[in-house]
């Protein structure tokens, strides 16, 4: 009960859903044996300690493995990865190394088989369908690399549609979603559909569709994958324009070396796991020379 | 929590207007699918509707008729065994082709729909939400489809019993029979899709977001 205080004290950002979180792990883990207790405190007290921290991010040795018929492929090897809050980070890899895969991991639209991620220090694994669903629709803000907008919906309905889930009233909503439109430099577009914009336009879209709950982080898969490189790269500054007025994290899978020029921060993943990070200023020689613009 | 659980589930209201937005949208699809389901009722409650009167020849047609179908050799040739494993043959046919009529055309019309569920369960719709928001749609698609199909199969039935029978077509069927092939045609029609549309949009609102997005079908 003392650690449950303490840690009420370090965190004073706790949502509903964290809040909720504290009840769940006594339902998941047998608190029968000794062992078993001390390993949970032991667990509170790395938590606690990690609250300290600003993760709003924070995935823990996560394993992820994809049966393909007999074959089992091991995408993710225990991957360590952090993210700080209002940080523009840059998930970078060659294809096949995991990327996609830990990105859809701390998005929380898949799960891990083994490892823990904590988003806003929540941990996913703990939470409910009904509380995945409540943390998607107000803590994330996701971005696709094909779009994904509803493609019989205007761009206004598009940006509506997750303030619609966040039960927003509906004039609240649309005096929202076309100041969202503006921002993103879509205010005459309010009414066209997908298929009457070019990629550019509905990536803009998709951007401002993100932005519709104040999310606390902006999850981008190769946002850029499916444009052209100016188009890209209007994109690439409107995230870290996002980033810097509205406090965003942003983080993005991407092979885009635009991506570098803007992000504070790159991890490098090789074959399952974390091989390193650089920050943009160890980066800024090697921009030069591999962007060829 | 309380808070939470208020914020998250969408009233029917919404659901519905949600719904009825999305067939709006796509009139087409929807007109296609309505009058997929119609056509299959039509012909069911059709086939129903004419075995009904043929099968009552015997008892409730005046002497007049009998003897004018008699005469003709209608009456025998409908009244053969021949004849009735024929009608047999058909009424599974016309079952046959509603239920994959029917079902077909709703999982096609869910299925290529599964990016879009991922999509909404990325931001933040239930899965309970999804599977009403199909509900709304394939009741509303059903009921509108099965009641012009059955309207249709109905009226067909009794132009082919007059061109056949005369004014007496009107007497031989049975009101009993007839409110019981509507009533049939009707729950079949309906429960048909719904079916068809909740088990693909149950199984797609169970995935993980991304496996829905990624799916081909």
């Amino acid at each position: 009960m003392a650690k449950k205080k303490k840690k009420k004290k370090v965190s004073p950002v706790k949502n509903q859903v964290a809040e909720h979180v504290e009840q769940v792990p006594l339902e998941h883990e047998p608190s029968v044996a000794d062992d078993a207790i001390s390993e949970q405190e032991k667990i509170a007290e790395e938590e606690a300690e990690d609250l300290l921290a600003t993760n709003i991010v924070r995935a823990k040795d996560v394993h992820k493995i994809f049966k393909m018929g007999d074959e089992e492929v091991h995408a993710l090897k225990g991957v360590d990865f952090k993210v700080n809050r209002g940080e523009y980070v840059a998930l970078m890899g060659p294809s096949g190394s995991g990327k996609s895969t830990l990105f859809n991991m701390i998005g929380g639209l898949d799960k891990p088989n083994a490892g823990r991620v904590f988003i806003d220090e929540v941990d996913i694994a703990a939470l409910s369908t009904f509380e995945l669903a409540w943390l998607r629709c107000h803590k994330i803000g996701y971005i696709f690399q094909t779009f994904n907008l509803i493609p019989v919906a205007t761009a206004l309905d598009n940006v509506m549609l997750p303030m619609l889930f966040a039960d927003v009233q509906q004039s609240e909503a649309q005096d929202k979603a076309v100041e969202l439109l503006r921002k993103v430099g879509l205010g005459e577009r309010v009414f066209h559909k997908p298929v009457q914009m070019s990629g550019g336009q509905q990536q803009r879209v998709a951007v401002a569709r993100a932005l519709a709950n104040d999310p606390a982080i902006v999850l981008a898969d190769e946002p850029t994958g499916n444009l052209d490189s100016v188009t890209g790269r209007q994109i690439i500054e409107l995230l870290r324009e996002i980033n810097k007025t509205e406090g965003v994290t942003v983080i993005s899978a991407t092979h885009d070396y635009k991506m570098l020029t803007v992000c504070d921060r790159i991890a490098w993943l090789t074959d399952g796991a974390i091989e390193r990070y650089a920050s943009r200023d160890e980066l800024e020689i090697k921009e030069g020379s591999t962007d060829g613009e | 929590m309380r808070e939470m659980e208020q914020i998250i589930i969408l009233p029917y209201r919404k659901v519905l207007q949600i719904a009825w937005q999305g067939m709006r949208i796509r009139l087409l699809k929807t007109f296609l699918v309505t009058s997929c389901i119609a056509l299959a009722l039509a012909f069911l409650t059709f086939i129903m509707c004419s075995n009904g009167m043929v099968e009552q020849l015997g008892e409730r047609a005046s002497e007049q008729l009998q003897q004018r179908l008699a005469r003709e050799g209608l009456l025998e040739q409908l009244l053969s065994t021949e004849q009735r494993s024929q009608t047999a043959w058909m009424l599974g046919i016309a079952l046959m082709i509603s239920f994959a009529g029917i079902v077909n055309a709703m999982l096609i019309s869910v299925t290529e729909r599964f990016r879009e569920i991922g999509t909404m369960k990325c931001l933040g719709g239930l899965d309970s939400f999804i599977v009403k928001l199909y509900l709304a749609e394939s009741l509303f698609q059903g009921t509108v489809g099965t009641t012009i199909g059955i309207v249709v199969g109905v009226v067909l039935a009794y132009v082919e019993g007059l061109n056949r029978f005369g004014s007496e077509a009107f007497q031989l069927l049975p009101i009993v029979t007839l409110v019981q092939i509507l009533v049939i045609s009707f729950v079949a029609g309906v429960v048909l899709t719904v079916l068809g549309a909740l088990y693909p949009a149950w199984s797609a609102a169970k995935m993980e977001p991304v496996d829905a997005m990624r799916s081909e079908v």
